[in-house]
């Protein structure tokens, strides 16, 4: 088995007296497509927001490749190869897909200007191998479809040099048709070899259809974690309600 | 139906479509009405050798501070201190010319008068846009407060140091300072004076009579000859070639470059585009010392035009250029806007605005009645293209 590009020890957050995340391992694989499941509130964002740089672990260590790694901010984590692709995708609606796709980091000639026509053929020929035929890149994103846009936001993070690649709930503001063509575009990535997917889901089937590997988090602690065959769909059911038996829970729900 | 992607819905257009679509293109019209309309009911004279000039003096004023305004609506923000801080600039360069520079620095000149002024009205943008940025408090109020601070300061400096609310009479400085005379000289001199080459092309073998009809006089003037039959006007006013500077600049800046997809991005969405790195609050402190740049330009252009200041000027500027500005096709959320439009903008406010001349039965008050008129016609027309451009009905 390959070594995890990125591994994570121990991680806690605290914010002053709330403990969000109490100790958490992760280990993520170039290749695969590792499903981050757990209920609203299980500490998803804050262990995301954390690898992405936002925020600064109180305990704990992350590890790139092996070495230890301290991001003080979004721009380091980026620079270590971390791209996070978040629920609302970081894009501005009024302005064109080349303008998003290159948003601040820019293609640039002399005297700042931006180098619009070879952006232009850059922006149209990332999209095209994550699956979107873009024929008008100079469109506002505003006119893209969510599906379209979630995409946008993919190729432009794997452009920019992410081996590791944290989608936040990428299905969930989607219609069927939608989601599964994000679905496909996932698939696509991890066809690459390269690149390590965090999937965030609230959704047990979309994570089933794509995912290699598990982890389920509750109350800012991981509950369960294995690969796809080692998780059966009873255990991925309990996991998935935080935890709590399914036959508790129906019994709980006849005695109301 | 396999190969048909959610793409090939978005109709391809031509590039009258295209045009027509174009966020300037209501500004434009209106522009040509005004200019078509002006030309009419004056008579010509609106545009003739002298109207023209005047016309373009009082565009280039609107223009330099709608720029500024426009630029930093783009990026999201507001400024309510711009006609205060114009009288702010022009007092501090009248009173150092008169009195001398601050701190025994000794006798200020053009060039050091407008330089230092330029240093503290620069450090009040940085000062007002930091705020805004580092307080999250909305740019409406904090600038509104800077509106009254400096039209205070202004006064006060005035009284104390000068005595008086007014500096008059100051030497003409463009005389002997080229620095003066770029700024409140005259330029484009070649202009009127091809001008005048065809007037006395197209006059030559003319008899006028010794004693010049109305009719003679009129026609002379559009042809930029005067009643003794020489040249008549002799240049532009220097802040025309100021505005033009100003406007390709920033055209320049926003369509082409860099930093103006990173003030496209900050006033669109801020969230989005510090998650991508960009300097946000950095892109917007610039924007606040930028129209505090054309703010002092615009007093500058003043002072030295006509040797004078006063505490009262500038006032009410900075809702004329945030007019100007949405007229022009700026959203007033943001994100969204072009130069152009706001050069279209400032056409067709300066030409009403200056139309009481050309056109003495009109009363002067009706000037603001038209603004209001199209200021809300543009703020419907923007917010249908922001929906057609988010895709909202």
């Amino acid at each position: 088995m390959a070594d995890p590009y990125l591994r994570v020890e121990n991680l806690v957050k605290r914010f002053g007296p709330f403990t969000a995340l109490g100790g958490v391992d992760l280990e993520v694989f170039p290749g695969e497509v590792h499903a981050l499941l757990g209920d609203n509130g299980a500490g998803k964002s804050t262990l995301i927001k954390t690898l992405a740089g936002v925020h600064q672990p109180s305990e704990g260590q992350i590890f790139i490749q092996g070495k230890p790694v301290n991001f003080r901010s979004p721009r380091d984590a980026s620079a270590a190869g971390i791209g996070t692709v978040y629920q609302d995708l970081a894009l501005n609606q009024l302005m064109s897909v080349t303008r998003n796709f290159f948003m601040g980091r820019e293609l640039k000639g002399p005297l700042g200007t931006l180098r619009i026509d070879e952006m232009d053929q850059i922006a149209h020929d990332e999209m095209l191998k994550i699956g979107i035929d873009f024929s008008d890149p100079s469109q506002a994103v505003g006119t893209m479809s969510g599906g379209q846009r979630q995409t946008l936001a993919i190729a432009r993070a794997i452009y920019f040099g992410a081996k590791v690649l944290i989608l936040d709930e990428p299905t969930s503001a989607l219609g069927q048709k939608q989601q599964m063509g994000v679905l496909k575009t996932i698939k696509r990535v991890r066809a690459r070899g390269d690149i390590a997917i965090i999937f965030i889901t609230h959704n047990e089937i979309h994570s089933r259809l794509v995912a290699d590997r598990f982890t389920f988090l509750a109350l800012g602690k991981i509950i369960g974690a294995g690969t796809s065959s080692e998780i059966g769909d009873n255990e991925m059911r309990r996991l998935m309600s935080g935890g709590a038996e399914m036959g508790d829970l129906e019994q709980e729900l006849a005695g109301i | 139906m396999a190969d048909r992607s959610e793409s090939d819905r978005l109709a391809k257009e031509t590039w009258l479509q295209r045009t027509i679509r174009r966020p300037e293109i209501g500004a434009f019209i209106v522009m040509i009405v005004i200019i078509v309309a002006l030309a009419f009911a004056s008579d010509g004279k609106a545009f003739n050798a002298l109207g023209l000039k005047n016309n373009i003096k009082i565009i280039a004023q609107y223009g330099i501070i709608a720029i500024g305004a426009a630029m930093l609506m783009i990026a999201g923000e507001f400024d309510l201190s711009i006609g205060s801080m114009i009288g702010f600039a022009g007092m501090s360069m009248a009173l150092m010319l008169k009195w001398g520079l601050p701190f025994g620095m000794g006798e200020a000149t053009p060039f050091t008068a407008f330089l230092v002024t330029l240093v503290m009205t620069l450090a009040l943008g940085w000062i007002i846009g930091t705020i805004v940025v580092r307080s999250g408090l909305s740019s409406f109020i904090v600038t509104l407060a800077f509106l009254f601070f400096l039209r205070g300061t202004t006064e006060v400096a005035f009284r104390l140091i000068n005595q008086s609310t007014q500096v008059s009479g100051l030497p003409d400085f463009k005389e002997e300072s080229w620095f003066a005379n770029i700024l409140g000289g005259e330029v484009f001199g070649w202009f009127y004076s091809a001008w005048f080459w065809i007037g006395q092309k197209m006059t030559a073998g003319v008899e006028f009579p010794t004693r010049l009809t109305n009719e003679n006089i009129n026609y002379l003037a559009t042809l930029n000859i005067n009643r003794r039959l020489e040249q008549w006007v002799t240049g532009f006013d220097a802040r025309f070639l100021w505005f033009i500077v100003i406007a390709a600049i920033a055209y320049f800046v926003l369509s082409r470059t860099q930093l103006g997809n990173w003030i496209f991005a900050t006033g669109d969405n801020k969230e989005a585009a510090r998650a991508n790195g960009v300097p946000v609050n950095a892109v917007k402190v610039g924007c606040f010392m930028f129209t505090a740049f054309c703010a002092t330009m615009f007093a500058a252009c003043q002072v030295f035009d006509t040797n004078t200041s006063d505490a009262a000027k500038g006032n009410l500027m900075e809702l004329f250029a945030i007019a100007i500005a949405v007229v022009g096709g700026t959203l007033m959320t943001g994100g969204f806007g072009s130069i152009l439009g706001v050069v279209f903008g400032a056409i067709t406010v300066g030409l009403v605005a200056n139309a009481v001349f050309f056109i003495p039965e009109i009363d002067g008050a009706w000037f603001r009645v038209f603004l209001g008129a199209i200021l809300l016609a543009a703020v419907f027309a923007n917010e249908r293209i922001r929906k057609r451009i988010t895709g909202g009905i």
